[in-house]
This record gives structure tokens, C-alpha cells and sequence, in this order.
């Protein structure tokens, strides 16, 4: 054992000149960066400032009397995300037992339940939902029809505070899974009706595919926030709304073009043989060509779903509290003027640990969607 | 003696490229006609036109008795008569052309319940019972990517026949396959042909053509040279280029 690691270690840290300076640089630099961040981490990190702030970063100014109607929120979309999960990736009780180290980790640096009650509630639903969707398959029928229920449930029960106060992690998310479920039936219509043989739709459809995609989305936001009460004033719509307006407009052009992509990698001879059989053209493209084209671009729309989270933050232009600004406005505080790394590790770890996620799922949609290939 | 398939003067281009020059060709029914002529002769354009995956310019082309709308009247939406046109014809292709996403049973089924608006227990008994036909019932449940190239051309055939086709058309069914799956799809072939199915097909299996077409029409740079009954054709091929091209496929 020792002798192949050191001829493991010979061979391939100290085999040629270079590679020994190399190493003797690299290795003690690792180390002491390790040390560092370890030391920095366990010893004089004061991580109380995360705790006492959990809502806030949670939930924004979301009001502390009325933060239930937010926890049930967000239980809701962890039940609904998990079981989503659940349709394409069975639920294993080790999965239960990493979920549940979030809360215990809460009890355990807080030593009170009543802080990690919430926590608790929304990866116990998110559990439940996967375990659900995992061993009940005719579960899985209902989903669609349960998400849209729940969705409304959300919004009715986090609307009376406020629309104006949503906040935190939980608005981004919410930003996130709206803007990701809206934009794909919009931008597989356009990206459908860019090859549209109909000259005038066709134009339409790459025009406004070309000019979202060649300006910033900080401005399409800004724009629409902007725009909305002047072409509906009628309608009244709260900054969160025309947010999640302005993201879907954006993304729904990038959706388009992942979609075509997809739809121009589906063989020629699939929709002649669907010709041939004397199917209607709506029937060819809903249940030949567009199934097979989701199909290869999976990895690239979950990749949009991540990058519509990442890109969340940028609704502070329209004055929403999201995750990112929710840590900023606790450092805001003088009190906690020296707390900024304690913080922002926080905001890093939180943003690393949900990416980690969605690529994670995206591997196992992938897998799932592989039916029928060899 | 009625005609199924009925072309007159029908002329095809490809830009300014002319691949279908003045074709008279009618196939009656009940008929099994075999299409000759070395690639690129216009012989796989023919039989696309006959079901309007391919569109020609002049000429007309009347199948099963809906008259197909040439290039410029297709352009204006003569998309009723195609409709009407594709659910009587049948085609199986070179390449298959099944749907990998789709099981074999669903493969069948999907056209008979989308266009004839049969229930899912009515397409599925029909499907089940061409599997039997073509010797599949055992894999209804694989997807295409599981089987042979011989399976899938046989269920290729099979989704076909399910929407009972008048005519069928088969452009180079056994050119993509192994040599030694190509027996177990022309037996199907042959089946077909002898329970009455007007068929056209598009091959390069001589002893196929020789042993089961009623007519064998040899075209050549997009004219039909040669019209006759099989024997005829191959034992005393009156064209030039007709006997040469004979005589490169026959030599091996």
C-alpha cells in the first residue's frame, strides 16, 4: 500500500524535472490554503451573524409575524420540486438522510427548534414529495394539475402582506421556477414558428428571437418594470409580477434556440415517414419531432434554468429584495459591517450547493429521457 | 381494369435540373410493379411523387382517384387532396424511418388513432395481429433501437399496413439491411404480394423482381425505357442501356 503510493507519487508528482518544481510549488500552496479557509471556517468565523439573519436571507423583509405564510410556501415548492424529482429519479433513504442535514446542522449551531422549524418543514415536504412521485407512479399523472394547484396556493397565501414584500431566497426561486416553466411552451412556439412556413410569422419569431438575444436582460427588466404600467394600467401589476414578465420575455428567446436546435437535429426522415402515414402537420411536430428534439437538448435548457437563477440577483434594478440583496442589506447594517465573508461564503455556498442540484437532476432527467436509445 | 396510380406527362425538376422527363406510367390495381435503373436514374423521386413527399411541375399524377396538385397549386395549400391521397398509400422506407421515442406497438399505432380516430383498443388489436403477420409479436413492447435492421423494416411494414393502405410503395426496403436480413423482409414483401396488395416498389433485389413483379419499368436519367412483363425483361431486354445496366447488376 505505501510502496505504490510512493511510486504512484514518483511517478506522478516527481517524474521529470519540471514536474518537481512544479509540485514542491503547488503542493505547500494547497496546503496552506486549506489551512487557512479550514482555520478561518471553524475558528474565527463568528456564523452566528447566518443564524440570526436566516430570514431575511430566506425570506426578505417578507414581515416576521406574517413568515409562516412564507415557510408554507416554500414547503409547498419543495413538494413540488421533489415530486417532480420523483418522476424521474427513484427516491432513496440516503437521499432523506444528506436533506436532512441541513436542519440538524441549524439545530445544532442554534440550539433552538424554533429557527429550524422551517427548514425542517421544507425538506420534509420536499421528502415527502419525492418518496411520493418515487413509489406511487399514477402519482405521477396528477403532478402537473397538483404543481399548477400549488402554485396558486402560494400565491394566495404569501399575497395579503404584500406582493411587494416578497424576498430573499424564496423569491428567487419562486423568480426562477416561474420564468423556467413559462418560458418553455413560449419558446418552443417560437422556435416553431421560425421555421413556420408562413413568411410574416416567421419574421416576427427571428426578429424577436435576434433582438433578445443581442441586449442585456438587466435592460429587458428595467424596460418591461417600466413599460407594463403604461401599455396596462389597468392591471396594477406588482414589481414582482413585471419582473417575472420582463425574465420570461428574455429567456423565452434563448429556449427558442436551444428548442431549434434540437428540432433541426430530428432526421428528415422522421417527418416523411409521419407524412407518409398521412398525419396531420400539428400531429407530426407534437408527437414526432418535438418530443425527439426535447430530448437532445435537455442538458442545455437545464443549463438555462440555472442560468435564469444565477442571473436572479439582477432584479434589484427593479427594487426587489432576491437572495443576493437580502445579504448585502444585512451588511447594510453597521452593526454587521464586519461580518461581509462570514456572509457572503454563505450567499457562495447556498448558490453552489442549489447549481449542484439542478446540473445533478439535469444528469438524471437525461438518463430518464434516454428511452428507447441504445 | 382499373388504374391506381395513373401519370401523365409528369415532369419533375429540381431547379433546372430536369429529373422526371414526360411520364405515362399507370399501375393498375392488384399489381405488383418493380421500378429499375441505376442510382440517381429518378426511380426513388417517381415513387415519392406518387404519395407527395416530393412535388412535380407538369403533368398530372392521379392516385386512387384524387388528383395530386402540382408544385404551384401545393404552394396555394392543396393540402386536402394530399391528406386524402397519404391515407391510402402506404410507404416503407430505406432507411425505416420509425420512431426510436415510440415502442413498436405505439409506432403502429399512433397513425390509425391520430387519423382514422380508432380507439386505442381497436388500433392496438390491429397492430398486434400485423405483428403476427410479419413475425413480431414478441417484441411489441421494444423500442425500435432494440431490434435488427430486419425487425424494424418488418414493423416498418407493418405500421403501414395498419392504416390499410391501397398501395404501397417501398423505396429500396432491403438496401440498408445485412445481407442476411434481406430474405426475412422480401418473404414479408412476397407475402403481401401474393394476398392481392398493389405494390411499387423501388429495389435492387433482381431475383425478387424477376420472381414476384406482374411489370418491371427500367428507367434511366428520369425516362422510363422499358416497360414489360419480368421474364421478358430480363431474358431479352430490348434497350441499350437497359442491357448494360443488366448486365453490371446480373454479372455477381
Amino acid at each position: 500500500m505505501i510502496a505504490t503510493s510512493i511510486k504512484w507519487t514518483r511517478h506522478n508528482l516527481f517524474g521529470k524535472p519540471f514536474d518537481v518544481v512544479l509540485s514542491l510549488l503547488v503542493i505547500p500552496g494547497v496546503l496552506w490554503l486549506a489551512y487557512s479557509i479550514t482555520d478561518w471556517a471553524f475558528v474565527s468565523a463568528k456564523w452566528g451573524i447566518i443564524v440570526q439573519s436566516l430570514r431575511v436571507l430566506m425570506i426578505g423583509v417578507f414581515p416576521a409575524d406574517q413568515a409562516w405564510r412564507a415557510w408554507t410556501a416554500s414547503a409547498i415548492i419543495g413538494a413540488i420540486l421533489g415530486a417532480g424529482l420523483g418522476c424521474v429519479f427513484s427516491f432513496k433513504p440516503h437521499h432523506g438522510l444528506v436533506l436532512l442535514l441541513v436542519p440538524v446542522l441549524l439545530l445544532i449551531v442554534h440550539g433552538g427548534l424554533g429557527n429550524a422549524l422551517p427548514a425542517t418543514g421544507t425538506v420534509a415536504s420536499t421528502i415527502l414529495g419525492w418518496a411520493l412521485t418515487s413509489y406511487v407512479p399514477l402519482s405521477r399523472k396528477v403532478l402537473p394539475a397538483a404543481a399548477f394547484t400549488g402554485f396558486i396556493v402560494i400565491v394566495a397565501i404569501m399575497a395579503p402582506p404584500g406582493v411587494g414584500l416578497w424576498g430573499g431566497l424564496l423569491l428567487s426561486v419562486l423568480l426562477t421556477l416561474v420564468t423556467s416553466v413559462l418560458s418553455l411552451p413560449i419558446g418552443i412556439l417560437l422556435a416553431f414558428g421560425r421555421q413556420s412556413r408562413l413568411s410574416s410569422l416567421r419574421i416576427i419569431c427571428t426578429w424577436y428571437i435576434e433582438v433578445m438575444r443581442s441586449v442585456p436582460l438587466i435592460l429587458v427588466v428595467y424596460w418591461i418594470w417600466i413599460l407594463m404600467p403604461v401599455l396596462a394600467p389597468q392591471w396594477g401589476l406588482a414589481d414582482v409580477a413585471r419582473g417575472m414578465i420582463g425574465f420570461t420575455i428574455f429567456y423565452s428567446a434563448y429556449v427558442a434556440e436551444y428548442v431549434r436546435s434540437g428540432l433541426q437535429a430530428v432526421p428528415r426522415a422522421q417527418t416523411e415517414a409521419a407524412r407518409s402515414l398521412g398525419m396531420s402537420e400539428f400531429d407530426i411536430n407534437r408527437s414526432i419531432v418535438l418530443p425527439q428534439a426535447l430530448r437532445v437538448v435537455v442538458a442545455p435548457l437545464v443549463g438555462n434554468v440555472l442560468d435564469i437563477f444565477n442571473s436572479a440577483p439582477l432584479v434589484f434594478i427593479i427594487g426587489l429584495t432576491d437572495f443576493l440583496r437580502a445579504g448585502q442589506m444585512i451588511l447594510a447594517n453597521p452593526q454587521y459591517g464586519d461580518r461581509t465573508f462570514e456572509v457572503l461564503s454563505f450567499l457562495l455556498a447556498t448558490y453552489f450547493v442549489i447549481g449542484s442540484m439542478i446540473t445533478y437532476a439535469a444528469r438524471k432527467l437525461e438518463d430518464h429521457m434516454a428511452t428507447g436509445t441504445r | 381494369m382499373s388504374a391506381i396510380v395513373e401519370m401523365k406527362s409528369m415532369n419533375k425538376f429540381y431547379g433546372t435540373h430536369h429529373v422526371l422527363k414526360d411520364i405515362d406510367l399507370a399501375v393498375t390495381r392488384g399489381e405488383v410493379m418493380v421500378i429499375l435503373g441505376a442510382s440517381g436514374s429518378g426511380k426513388s423521386t417517381l415513387i415519392r411523387c406518387v404519395n407527395g413527399l416530393e412535388m412535380y411541375q407538369h403533368g398530372s399524377l392521379v392516385v386512387d382517384g384524387f388528383e395530386m396538385p402540382v408544385e404551384a397549386d401545393r404552394r396555394l395549400g392543396g393540402e386536402r387532396e394530399l391528406a386524402q391521397i397519404r391515407k391510402g398509400v402506404g410507404m416503407v422506407f430505406q432507411q425505416f424511418g420509425l420512431f426510436p421515442h415510440k415502442t413498436v406497438l405505439d409506432n403502429i399505432t399512433i397513425a390509425p388513432m391520430r387519423v382514422r380516430k380508432k380507439t386505442r383498443e381497436e388500433a392496438e388489436a390491429t397492430a398486434m395481429k400485423l405483428l403476427d403477420r410479419v413475425g413480431l409479436r414478441a417484441h411489441a413492447h421494444k423500442y425500435p433501437g432494440q431490434l435488427s435492421g430486419g425487425q424494424q423494416q418488418r414493423v416498418a411494414i407493418a405500421r403501414s399496413l395498419a392504416m390499410e393502405p391501397h398501395l404501397m410503395l417501398f423505396d429500396e426496403p432491403t438496401s440498408a439491411l445485412d445481407p442476411e436480413m434481406v430474405g426475412e423482409v422480401l418473404d414479408v414483401m412476397r407475402e403481401l404480394a401474393s394476398s392481392g396488395m398493389t405494390m411499387m416498389v423501388v429495389t435492387h433485389e433482381m431475383g425478387f423482381a424477376r420472381e414476384v413483379a406482374d411489370r418491371v419499368v427500367y428507367i434511366d436519367q428520369g425516362s422510363i425505357l422499358e416497360i414489360g412483363q419480368p421474364d421478358e425483361f430480363f431474358d431479352n431486354p430490348k434497350n441499350d442501356r437497359a442491357r448494360s445496366f443488366l448486365a453490371r447488376v446480373l454479372k455477381h
